[in-house]
């Protein structure tokens, strides 16, 4: 299904619409006053923009410097080409520990590699411990948003679903309440895990070491509790130097929700004594887009959901919509590297405003990307008829100044005169929620020349 | 395999080197109070903050926290501690922890956070499972931004360390700000 026709699924319900495009905004509002007290803050993301191409740069060396310091440090390392065998990999640590319980914090990667489903069909209990995606996966759906997954849902919603199954009572959704509830279930998951998966944020090519953030604290409440710990990264984690943290976790959490920095900013070297650290290094469709010169730079993203949050489409369509692991304006130019024809709507989710691109601590020319990722598209999909038909049109009457002239006056006078249900009708899109503009006697041809003519 | 296949793609398709940016770190300074920009920070990130005496540490912690039995003290400056831990205690077992005090190395203003390395805390999972959490701090350790603490802490043995910037939250339910998500449910960071 396109991005507008799940967008229209989203859109039947008005008032929640409204709260999700407010509630994002005020997310991003609250990233721009973070901002602004930042001495310095477009040099922090000139910076960040430019060590993270110099990375792509040389990723292969730096991919190698991290393997062999880690190894040194006692982590074992292990490369997965693809989802496949990033889940294999994981399988075989589980079952070289006999693991049935494994607590999960938040991964966009595991997500992308559908490892949660691929477990449980082996018996394996996965527990997602962000309060976010332990909701989202009680309801079984994916998350909607990267950093906040379960946005799309109502505090009432959050209450049913716990009173079904962690045995809440009806609170009228009373967050205080329902967290705390989720804080004891989850506890209960902590003390009993045999592995803790995390992701990672940022891996250190110089010391072999990575870092972890959270404000929840989950992802050291299951690593530090569990035997083991593999934590799962995507090539483009890694940066040169462990002074480069002072960089990107400036940016990191001011962009994403406005806080200083995450609440914990956990920095893994060696295991502890008695427990093993694994790295699974993944691969899966990046070093493809390392080879497209136009959207190399899509490599560069940290995950903070800026992009999302500005996003005038992405706050009145839902994360849903864009049926990605990752949704929004980023999704949008990650996406159809991975498959071209499932996601060929989702560049066209896109008022091309730039907004995406301004907000993004990285420096990620998103909405350029977005639109050449469109050239690319309608050479090599199939376009609809109508959209064919009348861009064709368009071309004809622009080139010709007499029909331009003949077009418009016509249509003028049809939506001065012409019955209501021809002009709403379903070939025009943009009057499905919209008013079109009343209509004026002059068109601005007509002024102009009155103008020139009453000034000269 | 994996290992060769990835390195050999990324050899193949990664462009030209590009160097490697040079930082003006000069962009960042300020002329700041430190102590009061950290203490705002510390409260705007959900954590109390008190200057104290060190010799008044153990009676203003138990002013803060008068019902706390079960108390794990791993700073030299408190001797509240009623549970011994060392680097053999099952992490499993602080599960019922009510308080721990801990001490922190240094602090960063911009953030409120504090660097936390693994000898100060003697078992990793401390500092999250417990209830609540106090990090006595001395307050010339303070610096203006991360990466001045980056340098500061450049020289440690890694193993395991963190910042840590207010008490654990969560906002996933309609974007309500919850203080006590599945770590410490306040912290009280004290300034000697």
């Amino acid at each position: 299904m396109s991005h507008a026709k799940q967008a229209e699924i989203f859109n039947k319900n008005e008032a929640k619409v409204n709260w999700h495009d407010k509630a994002l905004w005020y997310v991003r509002e609250k990233r721009d006053n973070s901002a602004h007290n930042v001495k310095g803050w477009e040099h922090l993301r000139d910076s960040a923009s430019g060590i993270k191409a110099h990375v792509l740069s040389n990723l292969d060396e730096y991919l190698i410097q991290f393997e062999q310091n880690a190894l040194q440090n006692g982590i074992k390392v292990h490369w997965a080409s693809d989802a496949e065998e990033h889940n294999t990999i994981i399988h075989e640590i589980l079952k070289d520990h006999k693991a049935e319980k494994v607590v999960k914090s938040k991964s966009m990667l595991t997500e992308e590699c559908h490892l949660n489903p691929y477990l449980e069909e082996k018996g394996i209990e996965v527990i997602d411990t962000d309060l976010g995606e332990r909701i989202v996966q009680l309801a079984k759906e994916p998350p909607s948003h990267i950093v906040l997954p379960a946005i799309h849902k109502t505090k009432e919603e959050v209450d049913v679903l716990f009173q079904e199954h962690l045995g809440t009572k009806a609170s009228q959704g009373d967050p205080e309440y329902l967290t705390n509830a989720a804080r004891k279930h989850l506890r209960g998951k902590f003390l009993n895990a045999d592995v803790a998966i995390t992701g990672v944020n940022f891996a250190v090519a110089d010391t072999g070491g990575f870092v972890v953030c959270t404000n929840e604290g989950n992802a050291d409440m299951g690593a530090h509790l569990a035997k083991v710990h593999i934590a799962c990264m995507g090539i483009e984690k890694i940066i040169p130097k462990e002074g480069h943290l002072g960089i990107f976790l400036r940016l990191l959490a001011r962009s994403a929700t406005g806080q200083p920095i995450t609440t914990y900013s956990s920095h893994f070297n060696k295991p502890t004594e008695g427990k093993e650290i694994h790295i699974v290094i993944v691969d899966n469709g990046r070093t493809e887009q390392l080879s497209r010169e136009d959207f190399r730079a899509s490599l560069h993203c940290i995950r903070c959901g800026a992009c999302m949050n500005t996003c005038p489409i992405y706050r009145r369509s839902g994360g849903h919509s864009y049926d990605a692991t990752i949704p929004g304006p980023i999704g949008s130019i990650l996406s159809p590297g991975k498959d071209l024809k499932k996601h060929s709507s989702l560049p066209f989710a896109s008022t091309l405003c730039g907004s995406c691109s301004n907000v993004c601590p990285v420096k990620i020319n998103i909405h350029e990307q977005l639109y050449k990722w469109r050239q690319i598209i309608v050479k090599e999909q199939p376009q609809p008829v109508v959209k064919k038909s009348i861009l064709k049109m368009t071309g004809t009457v622009f080139s010709k100044p007499g029909l331009y002239s003949f077009i418009g006056k016509s249509a003028r006078f049809a939506l001065k005169y012409a019955p209501k249900s021809l002009i709403y009708s379903k070939l025009n899109a943009w009057g499905k929620a919209r008013d079109l503009p009343e209509v004026k006697n002059e068109n601005f041809d007509d002024w102009y020349k009155k103008r020139s003519k009453n000034n000269g | 395999m994996g290992r060769e296949a990835i390195l050999k793609s990324i050899k193949n398709n990664k462009p030209d080197l590009l160097s490697i940016p040079e930082i003006d770190v000069t962009q960042f300074t300020e002329e700041v109070n430190l102590i009061e920009v950290f203490k705002n920070n510390v409260n705007l990130v959900g954590g109390n903050i008190k200057e104290v005496d060190p010799q008044d540490i153990d009676v203003e912690i138990k002013k803060m926290y008068p019902n706390a039995e079960k108390i794990v003290s791993v700073a030299d400056e408190c001797s509240l501690g009623t549970v011994q831990i060392s680097g053999k205690t099952d992490p499993h077992e602080l599960n019922s922890i009510d308080l721990a005090i801990i001490k922190g190395s240094l602090g960063v203003a911009e953030n409120g956070a504090v660097w936390i390395s693994e000898n100060e805390i003697v078992v990793r999972a401390l500092p999250f499972i417990t209830n609540d959490l106090v990090i006595v701090l001395p307050k010339d350790q303070l610096y203006l931004h991360l990466l001045h603490a980056y340098e500061i802490i450049g020289k440690r043995e890694r193993r395991f360390g963190l910042f840590l910037s207010g008490p654990s939250k969560t906002a996933d339910i309609e974007q309500c700000l919850v203080i006590g998500a599945q770590g410490a449910i306040s912290l009280t960071v004290i300034l000697i």
